[in-house]
């Protein structure tokens, strides 16, 4: 301990610790950058990094919904699915508007136009829900998404002839690289480099005074209304920001970069609520962090299928190996939930909260445990029949 | 501060108990083994939103396969004894998950084989792949045509996925429209006229159903499809609505896997839809495991189910074996897939044994071409691959690497509480146990 | 033909409005040069004008004019649904004549709605006018007889009461019913003579269904009345209140097979109480520890807390109980040994008109379980002293905490007695169904579209609330169109509802109002 704090004071009269975690990031970066190039690496490694990389994204986005503007939504899956599916369709059928002269098809279409048309339908859908998501607060709005995210799920589902039903829906592939190698690596530079612009939009979006209007609406609507913050405005604005962003993703991850093709079952709430344990897990409240907690949990409990312990001394077990061996199966997704609850319980800004805190030098936590709040009874869910009622 | 280390004890104190062991499998060895082994991966899905059930039966077995082997001093390649290692990967029964888990095989594991794989959807995408590497592959369960019409047949657009005209992928399991045509044969001999499909909107039961549909139009029959989601209940509405109906069904044929099958063909029965003297009730081959059986449909008697696998009465030794070590397991009768992927551990084994090699793909798949083996279902070989590459016209593309004798039958329970062991054989007529092709309800043969 | 086609939807779209703009004004003019006696109040000619016009063009407003003793409420009315249902018909025929009628109902009648609910209630509260049910009235309406909404409510700007929503509600109903009709006539729904039978039957499934579904919902809505909380974990707790009797019944059965030396098997009605018991307490406890420090005033942002803590808590549950009881199904014996309960035929004539109708038997004592359960939860809340304490908190915590009442208590209380409930639903569930782990997810999307239907917090609400989703389900199963889909899609109708609900009267059909 006193070790640490020497080490703290030598950081802070010398470099400095915001420095320091700029220099950890490009670190970091660096470290990501140089990875595929590890020969002794292989591509397995690589595709596992690529997921990683998508349901970072897809963690850090939610966390700037949910965990900045505090719009606790469930519909983050359906918005990544609608970009995927929207894409697929329009590659595989095209689609016309005789009305407005539109008229595109399979072949006038490029993947990456199938994709934009993707983005920009996640987009619109965005806006719709956002728009009747206006009235509706906290459980009230996580139950609306639960609601639209299975009613998407389930039609995707329905509707075999035209989505594949649970076979999925194979995505024009946006990469054409013979070399199995080769593609590998393009695929993983541009899922990191989605992940980091991602990211910047994500950050320039929470820093900039809008990020500001997001948090005092979180704290309280009503507040922040009336001290002139355009409620109405933020709010479609974060939800269609987001969608865009996931739909973005979600069609790229889908065109054969991270997946060959779609099925619902991704859209199901379970997997939505990893993305939300990920996000809880890594801290809410940071981007950095929910992507952080997205990436590390997914290796963890792919890592923690089977836990090896070798025996020291020598020393074997009752049946002669070295080694105990355990299947963990569903416990380590039981220890998951256990780790999450209690990281709600006693570490709210997430498992990575002091890391990323002493990195920005200052102790915010401080600051937000002294506020201590009245419990309030209608700090529920009080559903008003207007806004201004 | 106090808070967090409170936290932090609790969570190593959890961590220590997870590492609590449970013990460790290994053969014992009186055979001399190499040092390197053989590496088969097991493609299963182990986790939602897979068909977790299925998946634990299929490793479960690959992995007794692989000991049974290993206890007859596994596989002698060059006159030196290699042992097999069983590598199980999670498929989740996600496309997605599974190229990312036969990856790992290929690159990390380094395997030599591939087997399992539960849901078509994981199958097809995963195929391309093991062509690429070359990497033998004997897949024990999906139903799909097209998972065994590689490099026959193109699908969804995507070119042919091998360059040299060599193709790895195998197939023990059925193509559904194999078994399509078994509960349809059957059908139409009883002479049905007025039938209702309910099946459940996956990659198994619409494919499944389609081809099902076709065949009794083709006949004749005027058929009323039902589609219904896997996980649902509550089955009584949409039975009311077959109850409703101005005609009474002369048959009521469920494609619908899992639990689920268990909750339809049970409120069926209670409310008297089928099996009525009237209608009768055709339920999913999971009826086959009669514990789960009896325990969740227990109105369920002379129910007709499909069967895929061979029948018991004609178990061989083998067969009889594993099914007392899987009822020791888990206190039911061994399913087919089961069944399949024991088998498919053997088929590459023997494989390996003929070929000389374990990693020379090209002549592994040209001996498992010409695999002649009696295992647990019964004597595998393969009708068409690149030793007799002309499938004939009228021949469906997915007879090729498919093996054609997979045992499809007809089952009926005549008892209440009946094992499936004891159950009759009801089509074809060659494998019938008691000489009749329906028992009406109510009669005994 | 796209050109005429085109030309003749201007003209619905058009010449319809537009004849009901101009009998909306000329109309009035018949009560010039009348008795004081003879006048027909000015209202009621407008509403004629507009769906005289909108109906039947000249001819209908000609009518009108000449004969005003036509205009009454029941011509009216019969005009309005005739017109939109004929409209509707034609105008989806004509778009394309491929095109299901089904479309428009998806199209056209939400688009009018969604316009009616964004621009009526705006309108309303410009004119400074009583706008409560407003918003449901406009969007019902438009959904019902589409623009004519506009006429209804724009001018006279009515305050709109309970009937208002019912008639139009019923009217929109009907329509889909209609559109089904014309859809497939041989839809058993609509087939004549068994249809009564059948709605019937399906009327008794839902009720059946919808009285189970209730119980887990009143546990629901017990914790949301006094915490404010919608526990996330309710799935869970159902799923294990099941495993609890399902293990219980199944070493019960053992020991007792032992000591008597008989095979024994134990009725699945005590697996209730015992499930009850335990998962009662576990609800204490997960209260006392994570939700007791949110009320405590430790916790920042509350509801996003008490969100993320019961969606851990049951994410935890289902796992543990995937890895302890295998993703294996499992079931119970029966309650009772009778399959079913029949209601005969009825015959007139030696023509069966009605009936069989059938109820299976276990089903049928859950439901009398459940409702007995519910009542003696309601008799709770009335009668007993903690009962009383219970609702007096939910209605005022500080008013409660200054009689005495511990408020923190009366937390933990609602806590486990809500899980309890869950459980008890569960328990009682596990005969009919059978379980795996992942059982609660369908189940606990089902309770919260209940306690939103009803109102959250309020208990007949739940009650009510069940019904009408096992009878929406039931009939939107049964009816369907298309077979194939109907039993695919009978989740997505209570969902429908349930985002509808949401967005139109977040406070239910029996919710309170908040302030």
């Amino acid at each position: 301990m006193l070790a640490f704090r020497r080490f703290e004071r030598a950081i802070d009269s010398g470099i400095g610790r915001r420095k320091l975690g700029y220099l950890m990031i490009a670190l970091i970066i660096a470290f990501f950058l140089w990875f595929p190039n590890d020969t002794s690496q292989s591509n397995y490694a690589k595709t596992v990094f690529i997921s990683g990389f998508f349901y970072a994204i897809m963690s850090s986005s939610w966390a700037l919904l949910a965990g900045i503007a505090g719009q606790f939504s469930f519909g983050h899956m359906a918005f990544m699915g609608i970009g995927a599916y929207v894409a697929g369709l329009i590659a595989r059928d095209g689609v016309a508007f005789a009305m407005l002269g539109v008229n595109i098809t399979p072949e006038s279409i490029s993947s990456l136009g199938a994709i934009i048309i993707g983005t920009v339908a996640a987009g619109a859908v965005g806006l719709v829900i956002g728009w009747l998501l206006l009235r509706l607060r906290s459980a009230y709005l996580a139950l609306f998404t639960i609601a639209f995210s299975e009613l998407f799920r389930i039609i995707m589902l329905t509707e075999y002839d035209y989505t594949g039903g649970s076979n999925g829906l194979s995505l024009r592939p946006l990469l054409q690289i013979a070399d199995v190698n080769a593609a590998r690596q393009v695929e993983y530079y541009l899922m990191f480099g989605l992940l980091i612009v991602c990211l910047l939009a994500l950050y320039w979006v929470a820093n900039s005074p809008i990020g500001l209007f997001l948090r005092a609406m979180r704290e309280d609507e009503d507040a922040a209304s009336a001290l002139g913050v355009n409620v109405v405005r933020y709010k479609i604005l974060v939800f269609v920001f987001t969608s865009m962003i996931v739909g973005f993703a979600g069609a790229i991850f889908y065109s054969d970069v991270g997946s060959e093709r779609i099925i619902p079952e991704q859209l199901e709430i379970l997997q939505m609520s990893l993305i939300i344990a990920y996000a809880v897990i890594g801290g809410m409240e940071s981007l950095i962090g929910a992507a952080a907690g997205a990436f590390i949990s997914r290796y963890l409990l792919e890592a923690m299928r089977q836990v090896v312990i070798s025996l020291p001394f020598g020393l074997t077990t009752a049946d002669g190996s070295d080694a105990f061996v355990w299947d963990t199966g569903y416990w380590r997704f039981a220890l998951f939930g256990v780790v999450m609850v209690f990281t709600l319980r006693y570490m709210r800004n997430g498992l990575l909260y002091p890391i990323i805190t002493w990195f920005s030098g200052r102790d915010i936590a401080m600051k937000e445990t002294v506020s201590i709040r009245e419990s309030d009874d209608d700090e529920g869910a009080a559903p008003t029949e207007a806004d201004d009622e | 501060m106090k808070r967090i280390s409170l936290f932090i004890s609790i969570l190593a104190l959890l961590a220590l108990t997870a590492l609590l062991p449970t013990g460790a499998v290994y053969a014992d060895g009186h055979c001399e083994f190499a040092e390197d082994s053989i590496k088969i991966g097991g493609l299963v899905p182990l986790s939602a939103p897979g068909t977790v059930a299925g998946g634990v039966a299929m490793s479960w077995a690959i992995n007794r396969a692989a000991d049974d082997i290993n206890a007859a001093c596994g596989v002698a390649i060059d006159g030196v004894n290699y042992a097999i290692e069983i590598v199980i990967g999670d498929s989740e029964g996600s496309p997605e998950r599974g190229q990312a888990v036969v990856e790992r095989f290929i690159l990390e594991d380094e395997v030599d084989a591939v087997t399992g794989v539960y849901h078509s959807a994981v199958g097809l995408a995963t195929m391309g792949m093991l062509d690429e590497n070359r990497i033998p592959t004997v897949f024990s369960e999906p139903w799909n045509d097209n998972v065994s019409a590689n490099g026959i047949m193109e699908y969804d657009g995507r070119p042919p996925r091998n360059a040299d005209g060599v193709d790895h992928v195998f197939r023990v399991s059925p193509a559904s429209s194999m078994v399509g045509s078994v509960v349809v044969d059957w059908l139409l001999d009883l002479g049905v006229g007025n039938v209702v499909i309910i099946a459940e909107n996956t990659d198994y039961g619409q494919p499944a159903a389609a081809d099902e549909l076709a065949r009794f139009e083709a006949a004749g029959a005027t058929v009323t499809q039902i589609n219904v989601e896997l996980g649902t209940e509550d089955f009584v509405p949409i039975l009311s609505r077959i109850q409703a109906s101005a005609e009474t069904p002369d048959v009521v044929r469920v494609i619908v896997t899992g639990e689920t099958s268990f909750n339809l063909t049970q409120q069926m029965a209670e409310l008297g839809i089928a099996p009525t003297e009237d209608t009768i009730c055709v339920t999913n081959q999971v009826a086959f495991q009669s514990e789960q059986y009896w325990q969740n449909v227990p109105d369920g008697n002379y129910c007709a189910f499909n069967r895929v696998g061979i029948i018991p009465s004609l178990f061989s030794d083998t067969a009889v074996e594993l099914n007392e070590a899987y009822f020791e397991e888990f206190e039911d009768i061994v399913p087919s897939y089961a069944m399949a992927s024991y088998d498919a551990v053997w088929i590459i084994a023997d494989g390996m044994a003929r070929a000389g090699s374990m990693s020379d793909g090209a002549a592994i798949v040209a001996a498992i071409e010409t695999t002649d083996l009696d295992l647990s279902q019964g004597r595998y070989y393969f009708e068409y691959g690149n030793h007799n590459p002309d499938l004939p016209e009228g021949t469906p593309a997915f007879m090729w690497h498919q093996w054609p004798d997979p045992v499809v039958t007809m089952m009926q329970y005549f008892e209440q509480g009946q094992s499936s062991l004891d159950a009759a054989v009801i089509f074809p007529v060659v494998y019938q146990t008691h000489g009749s092709s329906y028992i009406a309800p109510g009669t005994s043969p | 033909m796209v050109i005429e086609d085109t030309l003749f939807v201007l003209w619905l779209l058009l010449a319809g409005p537009l004849w009901a703009t101009v009998g909306l004004f000329i109309l009035p003019g018949v009560n010039q040069g009348r008795g004081e006696k003879e006048q027909v109040p000015a209202t009621t000619l407008k509403i004629a004008g507009l769906v005289g016009g909108f109906a039947l063009g000249p001819v209908g407003l000609g009518l009108f004019y000449l004969e005003p003793t036509l205009i009454r409420r029941s011509s009216l009315t019969l005009g309005v649904v005739l017109t939109v249902f004929l409209s509707s018909q034609v105008l989806a025929r004509i778009v394309d004549p491929n095109l299901p009628a089904a479309l428009w109902l998806l199209l056209a009648g939400p688009l009018w709605a969604a316009l009616a609910a964004y621009f009526i209630p705006r309108h309303y509260r410009d004119l400074e006018a009583d706008d409560q049910n407003a918003l449901t009235a406009a969007a019902l309406g438009g959904f019902a007889i589409g623009p004519l909404i506009f006429g209804l409510m724009w001018k006279t700007v009515p305050k709109v009461n309970r009937d208002w929503m019912i008639s139009l509600g019923a009217l929109g109903a009907w329509q889909i019913y209609a559109l089904f009709a014309i859809q497939n006539p041989a839809n058993p729904c609509v087939a004549l003579p068994y249809a009564a039978t059948y709605l019937t039957q399906q009327t008794a499934n839902g009720i059946v269904i919808g009285c189970i579904y209730s119980l887990m919902a009143v546990g629901l809505t017990l914790i949301y009345s006094v915490q404010g909380v919608v526990s996330f974990a309710h799935g869970q707790l159902y799923m294990v209140g099941g495993y609890f009797s399902f293990y219980f019944l199944l070493h019960a059965g053992n020991v007792l097979s032992e000591l008597t030396g008989t095979e024994v098997s134990v009725n699945p009605i005590w697996g209730i109480p015992v499930a009850a018991v335990i998962v009662f307490v576990m609800g204490a406890i997960f209260e006392r520890v994570f939700l007791k420090p949110m009320h405590e005033g430790l916790i920042e942002r509350v509801s996003e807390y008490a969100i993320l803590i019961t969606f851990g808590f049951g994410f935890f549950l289902e796992y543990t109980t995937l890895a302890i009881a295998g993703p294996f199904p499992q079931k119970t014996d029966r309650f009772i040994q009778i399959r079913r309960f029949t209601l005969d035929r009825f015959h007139f004539n030696d023509e069966v008109f009605f009936g069989p109708i059938h109820i299976i038997g276990d089903r049928a004592f859950a439901m009398v379980v459940g409702v007995a359960l519910i009542f003696a939860l309601l008799y709770f809340l009335q009668r007993s002293w903690t009962g009383r304490a219970l609702r007096a908190t939910s209605q005022d915590r500080q008013a409660a905490a200054v009689t005495g009442i511990n408020p923190t208590n009366m937390n933990t209380l609602s806590f486990a007695m809500g899980s309890m409930l869950a459980a008890m639903s569960g328990a009682a569930l596990i005969p009919i169904f059978n379980w795996v782990p992942w059982v609660g997810a369908e189940m606990v999307g089902r309770s919260y579209v209940i306690v939103v239907l009803g109102g959250l917090g309020s208990v007949p609400g739940a009650l009510a609330g069940g019904i009408i989703v096992g009878i929406v389900e039931a009939l939107g199963a049964g009816c369907h169109p298309d077979p194939s889909r109907g039993a695919a899609y009978k989740e997505a109708f209570a969902l429908v509802i349930f985002a509808l609900v949401l967005l139109l009267k977040p406070t239910g059909l029996f919710g309170r109002e908040q302030h």
